[in-house]
């Protein structure tokens, strides 16, 4: 190669190099960053599934960085904030918060996080993300703190119409609830169901409602009045020391009435608490997000991407499929701000406008949610609510059905 | 009315166990005069204890069981070497203190020596409840009413009949008096934590027995403390009398109450009936009335 050449070819070189630079878009150097709030509880009582559940979300976030966000000029950062799950140190902790984060969105864990919160997020003008189903305390309109996922009381009632359906006949569902007055939310559970069953009495006869402590003494009594009474499905969206009392109260009594569990107290956790899943054979969990079983569905080839290229270190059951909802549909929503208002024009305020203002659709959520059409009617979105069903089969964790369809519920 | 029966003799030995768990209070105050708020987390303790010997080391119920309650005997005696011996003479508060902080670190050491998940409980008594007629009732329930009326008859014995009860009596009325009259305080206060420490086992073992054991099993801690203030802090008989009307009453306004009003009335009732003795006989149903000349 001769010195005129390689001059030649060195000019070509530096050429193309600033082609490429000017043909590249600006905001991809102009990198953006915005803050992310974690509400966790690693030493309160759910401190079992917060491990997974922050593993989750993190993940998403880092998964998000690294693609979308990059294209979009804007990084996303977080920190957990550890509230054990009590109101009052949530509230404690929320001025320091925000004066160090000064976040464009919360992402909560549950009740305590509402309690304390749904009167300062509307002055800070800062959204709340929730992981859980909602409450029906916390159902009004204009709201900052969202779910994606219906109250319990919905969830509750789609499963049972669906059980209902599925056993055939005219004659209402028996159900039993076991609830607790340890926490509001749980009480607000058994209310909203109460009064659907109330409202509906076709579908729903509503035979035993027990209230008992997060670590009952002894169910076997009340066990025994649930079997008496004929019920044909037991509704316990508590804990899982409650859905274990509950069974050996079952068992002591020689009865196998199906329970159904919520995703916080969903199957695999209740099986580990009573020594193995095949335990649970026959029961249910239902709630509106993606059932973590072992089929292939696009939740799970996320879920698969997530710990391949993204070092995820938790195990595929609903409690990660919680966290990764909850992290995909607040990338969602916030991806959604950034394309109205541009990279460096995001604010709390801007994030909630962009809730309303398009869907958040399921392929955005990867199948893990049904699509989402938030209003300033209510905290989690009114219409097209679906459930999905997962249930025991010869020891694992299987789908029995999903996009079950959601009845509507008065407010109570 | 069957159910109300069943109820009735269900929450009765509810009632029964958590005597069994105030019985950790009285005996700790009958000889320190220290009320100890880490009674609940004692419980928890012992849980574990019994869960590490026969879940994870395998043993046999008839070797994890005697095993436990040594190895629970000496956590309480370590706690009271550890955190309370030094405090002897000094005044009942700073101890009293202690066994708040005792609480936290409790749960603090559980949660990093063991984790937060929610184990299962090795089924230590039968799951099948005796049927009579009609009537259940839950076997473990049954067998701890036993055992606690049982320690109640013994203990009672022990600090109203022996010398050495007696002298432990007399180091709750002042350390630094019975010192003087040659009595071992030390010796009085360890013993006292090592008999609460193995109530509460044998009080886990009863609660927990087929069910799941998660540090959030402490609160029953706080059940038993309007039990151990409505008999009184001093009377060991008293407890059993005070179990049964305080698990019958949460019983019944759980069972048929709270269904009503949509529940949180069943966990307030034993503190209402506490209170409204507490107003009447400020020293509970049988505790002392001790009677100061000035």
């Amino acid at each position: 190669m001769t010195d005129k050449t390689r001059l030649g070819l060195r000019g070509l070189l530096a050429a193309g190099a600033i082609t490429v630079t000017a043909a590249m878009p600006i905001k991809a150097y102009a990198e953006t960053t915005y803050n992310l709030a974690l509400l966790s509880d690693f030493s309160g009582p759910y401190a079992d599934i917060m491990p997974i559940l922050a593993a989750s979300r993190e993940t998403v976030f880092d998964w998000w960085n690294e693609t979308s966000g990059q294209e979009l000029g804007v990084t996303l950062n977080y920190k957990n904030y550890e509230t054990r799950y009590d109101a009052a140190q949530v509230a404690s902790l929320w001025p320091g918060i925000k004066s160090e984060l000064d976040p464009i969105a919360v992402v909560g864990l549950g009740g305590p996080d509402v309690a304390a919160l749904s009167e300062r997020l509307p002055e800070d003008k800062i959204p709340m993300f929730m992981a859980t189903a909602a409450y029906g305390y916390a159902w009004q309109s204009d709201a900052w703190i969202f779910n994606p996922r219906p109250t319990y009381s919905h969830e509750s009632a789609g499963f049972l119409n669906w059980m209902r359906e599925k056993r055939g006949g005219d004659e209402p569902l028996k159900v039993a609830i076991l609830a607790s007055e340890a926490s509001p939310a749980y009480v607000d559970m058994a209310k909203g169901l109460e009064l659907y069953a109330e409202e509906h009495p076709q579908e729903i006869d509503l035979v035993e409602v027990i209230y008992t402590e997060v670590q009952p003494t002894d169910l076997t009594a009340q066990m025994r009045r649930v079997v008496r009474a004929g019920a044909e499905a037991l509704v316990i969206q508590t804990n899982t020391s409650i859905v274990v009392a509950a069974k050996r109260g079952l068992q002591a009594n020689g009865a196998n009435i199906p329970i159904m569990m919520s995703s916080h107290n969903g199957l695999p956790a209740s099986g580990a608490a009573l020594g193995g899943l095949e335990q649970l054979e026959g029961d249910y969990e239902a709630y509106g997000m993606a059932v973590a079983a072992d089929e292939d569905t696009p939740a799970r080839q996320f879920y698969e991407t997530l710990v391949a290229d993204y070092g995820l270190e938790a195990p595929w059951n609903v409690v990660t499929a919680m966290g990764i909802s909850q992290g995909l549909y607040t990338v969602a929503v916030i991806q959604h701000a950034i394309e109205e208002n541009g990279a460096d024009g995001v604010t709390g305020e801007k994030v909630r406008e962009a809730l309303f203002a398009q869907p958040i659709t399921t392929e955005e959520t990867h199948g893990f949610l049904p699509t989402l059409t938030f209003t300033p009617d209510a905290p989690f979105p009114l219409q097209g609510l679906k459930v999905n069903v997962g249930t025991v089969k010869d020891g694992k964790i299987a789908i029995d059905a999903t996009g079950v369809d959601v009845p509507d519920l008065q407010k109570w | 009315m069957i159910y109300l029966i069943n109820d009735i003799i269900t929450g009765a030995l509810i009632g029964l166990l958590y005597a069994l768990v105030a019985m950790g209070f009285v005996v700790i105050y009958r000889a320190s005069k220290v009320f100890n708020f880490a009674q609940g987390e004692l419980v928890i303790i012992g849980g574990f204890i019994v869960w590490f010997t026969t879940m994870q080391m395998g043993l046999s119920l008839w070797l994890s069981i005697p095993l436990s309650l040594v190895l629970a005997g000496l956590v309480g005696y370590a706690i009271e070497r550890i955190f309370l011996t030094k405090l002897i003479g000094e005044s009942v508060f700073s101890m009293v203190m202690v066994t708040v902080g005792l609480l936290i670190l409790l749960r603090g050491l559980v949660l990093l020596l063991f984790g937060p998940a929610v184990r299962p409980f090795p089924i230590i008594f039968p799951l099948k409840p005796l049927f009579l007629g009609d009537m259940l009732i839950p076997m473990n329930l049954l067998i701890g009413g036993i055992i606690t009326i049982i320690a109640a008859v013994g203990l009672s014995w022990f600090f109203n009949r022996t010398r050495s009860g007696l002298r432990m009596t007399a180091v709750a009325e002042d350390h630094l008096v019975a010192s003087s009259m040659g009595i071992s305080v030390k010796e009085s206060i360890a013993f006292a934590w090592i008999v609460g420490a193995i109530l509460s086992t044998i009080g886990a073992m009863i609660f927990l027995s087929g069910k799941s054991l998660t540090f959030l099993a402490s609160d029953i801690g706080f059940a038993a403390l309007p039990v151990a203030l409505f008999a009184g802090l001093e009377s060991i008989g008293g407890l059993i009398l005070a179990g049964v009307i305080i698990g019958i009453a949460q019983s019944l306004t759980t069972n048929y109450l709270d269904p009503l009003i949509g529940g949180s009335m069943g966990s307030v009732v034993p503190y209402i009936i506490m209170l409204a003795i507490l107003l009447i006989r400020p020293t509970g149903l049988f505790g002392w009335r001790t009677i100061e000349r000035v």
